[in-house]
């Protein structure tokens, strides 16, 4: 009855979270259309028109060159840009709101039953990231479907790999969420933290430096995309991340007075 | 319904029971042999504790009042000698009460300072025992 | 005194950040009794339930509840499961209507008792598809007093279970704690400042002041032993420090002066009579006013 009370209490975020991703995710396949007309354009360009000197020329440069193909406009505006953002935001969301209860006053009476704080707390959060992986991936499938009425195909692996990743890295933005909340009342604060968080990280990646090693990169899959390989380390880090802000939260509050 | 103690007088409430259930005795409401209510049900019904109607009734059983037959519940003792005696008793009691009150009276005073001195005398003297100051 | 004890506490002491909310309460709850918990706002009833049902930790002293210690994490878990509690506020899932929370807090108690379900939805009448914010205080406390009887436990740990009720719906409420208390194994404790329901049905009460006990027994036990002694004197009253053992409180107004025994009045009439009083006059003492004396000594 557990997982009914998590679902219970987290369902309007998710379903709310999963409508946007599908309906952002329509939104990518005509998208392309439009690029598709840009593309001849920009390709017999004179290279020397535009600076495309500093890191912000470097990113223009690299973002004409992946969206050519229908694959690289995917990854280029899906997963690097638009998932992303929704995964961390959702993730937060999803995460916030207290692993004890949304339930404001009634958190005596869930104190009240027969069952350890771990318990309650684990199923909450159990529920909670089955439900960020569902976003990381159920919206994504919109791109295998869909992709033939344009003349395109995406392949479901690279949905289910991508997702993936970007559930592993967003699980982080959950569990800091969820470790805020154990001291705010309100659901906002701790996402609103989480979400400068992500930003302060997002900024350090535009550090040529960093980038390689940037929480962003690992879920935006990259590697993935350009050589088909796995970022091992960045997923086993950001992993433990997430555990041990989970535990930290869990072990928090199985000492807490109510 | 003849039981009516009142929690809030002061006076234990297993007490009050008790006299209430040997005044219903005494006036004849409740004769010998007869079956009393069970304690459950008179519980719940006068919302009170069970525990304090039990009590009640094991002092009363004590003091041979009534009888406890185990399964059956409680009954008024067969002893009609003794209840013809507490109703003779009752009966050459009341002139005398009607009279120190109509003297009291007399005297002054109102119905509710006699009715306090008869309660704090009551009160005073109906300790374990009985011990007059 | 060697009845089993559904609830003891020893020395219990708890501080929250700088304010003492306990500070060495000592609880007997003899098992199958109805206990009634008294005191002020303030005065440390809800913290001491919090710290018996595993919601808060003491800082210092013991607590027991049937046999278990409270402060062990997986005790506390057993001692739940054959407890029922009822919070102040009656606050349930706001996301679920009456039948699914029965059916929610059902899935915990293997003992859970669908007899008695069926049998307070009736007579409480609660509309099993609406949701509980929906529902009035009166209803809300109804069904979190089904939601407690019905786990088929042993011990029920209410806090306020009568407060902002009407008369009739609070009656209800004790109706069927009484009712519950005679045809089941249980012990009740109930903390509550409405005075004549504990008046009206608790066998053993406790005062709690400032974080302490102040005064404990049985109730009717309390009842017979303690007495107003009011003396009137031709003079002013004197100045008499009482060596009578349970002298509580003396007062002194013109040449009346009014003492409060827990211990009869006998011994203390018998002292006092040595100062040549005019009249003296012994009244029962309420529960009122045994709790209002024990308060404001602390004042």
């Amino acid at each position: 009855m557990l997982w009914q009370k998590a679902w219970l209490e987290t369902r309007g975020r998710f379903l709310a979270g999963l409508a946007i991703s599908v309906i952002v995710g329509f939104g990518v396949i005509y998208d392309f259309r439009a690029t598709e007309r840009l593309l001849p354009l920009v390709r017999n360009m004179d290279p020397g028109a535009l600076d495309t000197t500093g890191p912000i020329g470097a990113a223009i440069k690299e973002g004409i060159a992946a969206q050519q193909t229908f694959r690289g406009f995917v990854w280029w505006q899906w997963y690097r840009q638009n998932l992303t953002y929704l995964v961390v935001i959702f993730g937060a969301l999803l995460g916030a709101g207290g692993l004890l209860a949304r339930s404001g006053g009634a958190t005596l009476f869930t104190l009240s039953l027969p069952v350890s704080r771990n318990r309650l707390i684990g199923t909450r959060a159990v529920i909670g990231l089955a439900e960020l992986l569902a976003i990381a991936i159920v919206p994504s499938l919109v791109l295998p479907l869909l992709a033939p009425s344009i003349g395109q195909s995406y392949s479901v692996i690279d949905v289910m790999v991508h997702g993936a990743f970007m559930f592993v890295v967003g699980s982080v933005f959950f569990s800091l969420a969820a470790l805020l909340s154990n001291d705010y009342t309100d659901m906002w604060r701790p996402v609103l933290i989480a979400c400068i968080v992500a930003a302060a990280l997002g900024m350090l990646e535009y550090v040529p430096a960093i980038s390689p090693y940037g929480i962003f990169h690992v879920m935006n899959g990259e590697t993935y995309y350009r050589h088909a390989g796995v970022p091992w380390i960045g997923l086993l880090i950001s992993t433990g991340i997430s555990a041990a802000l989970l535990r930290t939260a869990a072990v928090n509050l199985a000492h807490r007075d109510f | 319904m003849i039981f009516r103690p009142n929690p809030s007088l002061g006076v234990p409430i297993y007490l009050q029971l008790m006299e209430q259930v040997k005044h219903a005795i005494e006036t004849g409401a409740l004769r010998p042999g007869e079956q009393l209510p069970g304690i459950r049900p008179l519980a719940e019904e006068l919302v009170i504790n069970p525990n304090t109607v039990a009590k009640a009734y094991r002092e009363l059983e004590h003091e041979g009042v009534i009888e406890l037959r185990h399964g059956a519940g409680a009954f008024v003792s067969g002893q009609a000698a003794k209840s013809k005696k507490a109703t003779d008793s009752l009966r050459t009691a009341q002139p005398i009460v009607t009279a120190a009150i109509q003297r009291l009276r007399e005297r002054g005073l109102t119905d509710e300072e006699i009715r306090r001195l008869f309660e704090a005398e009551l009160a005073g003297l109906t300790k374990a025992g009985g011990r007059g100051v | 005194m060697s009845e089993p004890l559904a609830i003891e506490t020893v020395d219990l002491q708890k501080r929250f950040d700088a304010t003492d909310a306990l500070r060495g309460l000592n609880l007997r709850v003899p098992q199958g009794s109805i206990f009634g918990f008294l005191g002020r706002n303030g005065a440390g009833k809800t913290t001491t339930i919090k710290l018996l049902l595993g919601m808060a930790r003491p800082t210092a002293g013991q607590a027991r509840v049937l046999g278990l210690s409270a402060d062990d994490a997986a005790a506390s878990v057993t001692i739940r499961t054959r407890t029922g509690f009822v919070d102040e506020n009656k606050v349930l899932y706001d996301y679920m209507t009456v039948e699914e929370i029965i059916r929610f807090t059902a899935a915990f108690y293997p003992g859970w008792r669908r007899d008695l379900e069926k049998r307070y939805l009736q007579s409480f009448e609660l509309p099993l598809h609406q949701k509980t914010t929906a529902l009035s205080l009166g209803m809300r406390s109804k069904l979190s007093l089904l939601l407690a009887l019905c786990r088929g436990v042993e011990l029920l740990v209410l806090d306020e279970p009568t407060s902002g009720l009407d008369p009739a719906a609070s009656e209800a409420v004790l109706q069927t704690l009484v009712t519950h208390v005679s045809t089941e194994r249980l012990t009740v404790f109930l903390s509550s400042h409405h005075l004549a329901d504990v008046d009206q049905i608790a066998d053993h009460i406790a005062i709690i002041d400032a974080g302490r006990t102040v005064v404990s027994g049985d109730l009717e036990d309390l009842r017979a032993r303690y007495r107003r002694v009011q003396l009137v004197f031709t003079g002013d009253a004197p100045d008499i420090t009482f060596h009578t053992p349970g002298v509580v409180r003396v007062r002194r107004q013109g040449r009346v002066m009014t003492a409060l025994s827990n211990a009869g009045s006998d011994a203390l009439i018998e002292e006092a009579m040595r100062f040549g009083p005019v009249s003296a006059d012994v009244l029962p003492v309420t529960l009122k006013e045994i709790f209002l004396e024990s308060v404001a000594l602390e004042d």
